[in-house]
């Protein structure tokens, strides 16, 4: 009986959170209530068991991060490099998107993505200006590149930071597995763009002067700290590709870097906390509640069971599946519920003898999938939101209509690499 | 002291003033804002200064400051050239019902205008007679506020 309830409160949660009939933090924590006072969950559950409460290393690794993205923003580093990419490209426009597109990947892969096309999308709509270029094909090439990058790395996408702390998966065995699927997939990504905005591309010599009058020196703001600021990063990557090695956790390189910037920027708290998005983590404490408790009761053990059975040894038959229906539902709904709940399924199949090809089957899904609709991931709905402050409305079916192409085809080009790789040659 | 006598006359524009001209207008006499006035006389709206320079100002620049600093002044010439062929229509950001408005009766204490500029966030507060259909008879200035209410500086008392 108490079974049925869990599950009743738990799919209620999460209609409401794919739903948005509330606030989606609202969701989660009442649905983390309601499994309190069901008696499925005390605090020694919630606070600290590994398995059925809150990741503390999820939580922390994101409050690290966004604490070090707080400091890196006050540079004007993220400036700097926009504009100095496009004054390279003589005012190209085809050229400039690539630029912008391999800028906003790379940021997305080392930072978070609805961060990455806050501070992007600004320069973009400065560049289009000076151009005469219309911003919104720009826009959107940035919103599907930020959740392109945002795949290749352990701190690029919550999902990935889940996935990495529920399976125990290291910051380089995401960089070896997912990094050189995610460059092949910006390259086709590129090429996509060549097509699909083609209408775009008008150039004009006449407005060159207006690009090569932008100043990029003048927007870094603090050459001090944006020096202490690079040595600290660099000295974060180091930490995360040396974190098994140090035997250290990824939350406590991202918290020591976070530290490390703090007293060396000499920030007001209210500076170097203005990116913390503290309703994102609680709504992560509230969900990881949520599904402990499908744990604890034992549904998800009796699910993967299941799973398990039925998918036998065909390895590549789930590995598929798990691909194309994370894609298809994070097309929909939010991709960090989809993961949070997916990982204690998946971790049972690869305990039942599955290849960890299944985690990055779940990671490429998830993340990619919400390439596919104007909702499907954060980064899409802040672009949107951008562009139409400054007078530029993207529908949601124009969004779409790029989107699904982009997320059809690095589907099917997702799904020959991990058959190559786990299956032909694994 | 009522708002009638601290009221100073003051110009007003219709939606339909040239946006140009109102922006010289209020730039050459430095007045914090413009009363906007239907053609029946009664208030439309006031367009303080910032919502011009709102409307100049793009807003990825307003979103991130700093690009302000790669444009440099040069691109202010061109900012403002945005304003040729507007009006002031098009510079407000949307018609207000007359409560939302930082508009005062006649008889309105001088407390109560403050009141008023406080909570609007507004350095100009028009000034209408009730019993003349709401008709403005003029407008307050936050300078000319402050004036009447602080006490006099000790080097001119």
């Amino acid at each position: 009986m108490i079974e049925v309830l869990v599950v009743a409160v738990f799919v209620a949660a999460y209609v409401l959170i794919a739903t948005e009939r509330i606030h989606r933090v609202a969701a989660a924590l009442s649905g983390a209530a309601a499994m309190v006072l069901l008696g499925v969950v005390d605090a020694r559950v919630a606070f600290f068991s590994e398995k059925t409460g809150v990741d503390w290393n999820v939580i922390f690794l994101l409050l690290g991060m966004m604490v070090i993205v707080s400091v890196l923003k006050q540079t004007g580093v993220f400036e700097y490099v926009a504009i100095w990419a496009a004054k390279r490209t003589r005012g190209r426009p085809f050229a400039t998107m690539v630029m912008f597109v391999v800028i906003t990947a790379v940021a997305s892969a080392l930072l978070d993505n609805v961060t990455t096309v806050l501070l992007i999308a600004p320069v973009t709509l400065l560049v289009c200006d000076r151009l005469s270029l219309p911003p919104v094909p720009f826009l959107i090439a940035e919103a599907l590149a930020s959740n392109i990058g945002g795949t290749a790395t352990l701190i690029g996408d919550p999902p990935n930071i889940i996935i990495a702390s529920r399976a125990g998966l290291t910051f380089n065995d995401f960089a070896a597995n997912l990094a050189p699927i995610v460059i092949v997939l910006i390259v086709v990504f590129i090429g996509l763009c060549r097509v699909l905005f083609r209408s775009a591309f008008t150039y004009d010599p006449e407005r060159v002067a207006a690009l090569m009058a932008l100043d990029e020196r003048e927007v870094i703001k603090d050459r001090p700290l944006l020096l202490r600021s690079a040595i600290v990063l660099v000295a974060v990557m180091i930490g995360f590709v040396a974190h098994s090695a140090l035997h250290i956790e990824p939350s406590m390189v991202a918290l020591l870097g976070a530290g490390a910037l703090v007293a060396l920027s000499r920030l007001d708290p209210p500076e170097f906390l203005e990116e913390v998005e503290w309703p994102t983590l609680v709504f992560f404490m509230g969900l990881f509640i949520m599904v402990g408790a499908l744990v604890e009761v034992g549904v998800i053990g009796r699910l993967g069971g299941l799973l398990t059975a039925a998918v036998g040894d065909r390895y590549l038959l789930a590995s598929s599946v798990l691909l194309g229906g994370s894609a298809l539902l994070s097309g929909i709904v939010d991709n960090i519920p989809y993961v949070a709940t997916m990982t204690p399924l998946v971790q049972t199949m690869v305990d039942a003898g599955h290849a960890t090809a299944l985690w990055w089957a779940l990671a490429l899904g998830a993340d990619l999938g919400g390439n596919a609709t104007a909702v499907g991931a954060s980064a899409n709905v802040v672009v949107i939101g951008i562009a139409a402050r400054a007078g530029h409305p993207i529908t949601f079916w124009q969004f779409t209509k790029y989107g699904s192409v982009v997320a059809a085809v690095t589907i099917a080009v997702r799904r020959l690499y991990l058959f190559l790789r786990y299956y032909a040659f694994g | 002291m009522t708002a009638r006598n601290l009221a100073q006359p003051f110009p007003v524009v219709t939606p339909d003033t040239d946006a140009m001209d109102a922006a010289q207008a209020m730039a050459g006499r430095h007045w914090p804002g413009l009363i906007v006035c239907n053609d029946d006389g009664r208030p439309y709206t006031i367009l303080p200064g910032s919502e011009v320079l709102r409307f100049l100002i793009p807003t990825y620049v307003q979103d991130d400051p700093v690009l302000a600093r790669a444009l440099g002044e040069e691109a202010s010439d061109e900012l403002c050239r945005k304003l040729v062929h507007r009006t002031v229509r098009d510079l407000l950001a949307k018609p207000q019902d007359l409560d939302d408005l930082p508009v005062v009766d006649a008889d309105a204490t001088s407390l109560e205008v403050a009141a008023v500029m406080a909570h609007m966030h507004s350095p100009l507060v028009a000034v209408v007679d009730e019993h003349d259909g709401n008709r403005v008879i003029g407008a307050i200035t936050v300078n000319r506020l402050l004036d009447h209410l602080l006490p006099p500086h000790p080097a001119q008392a």
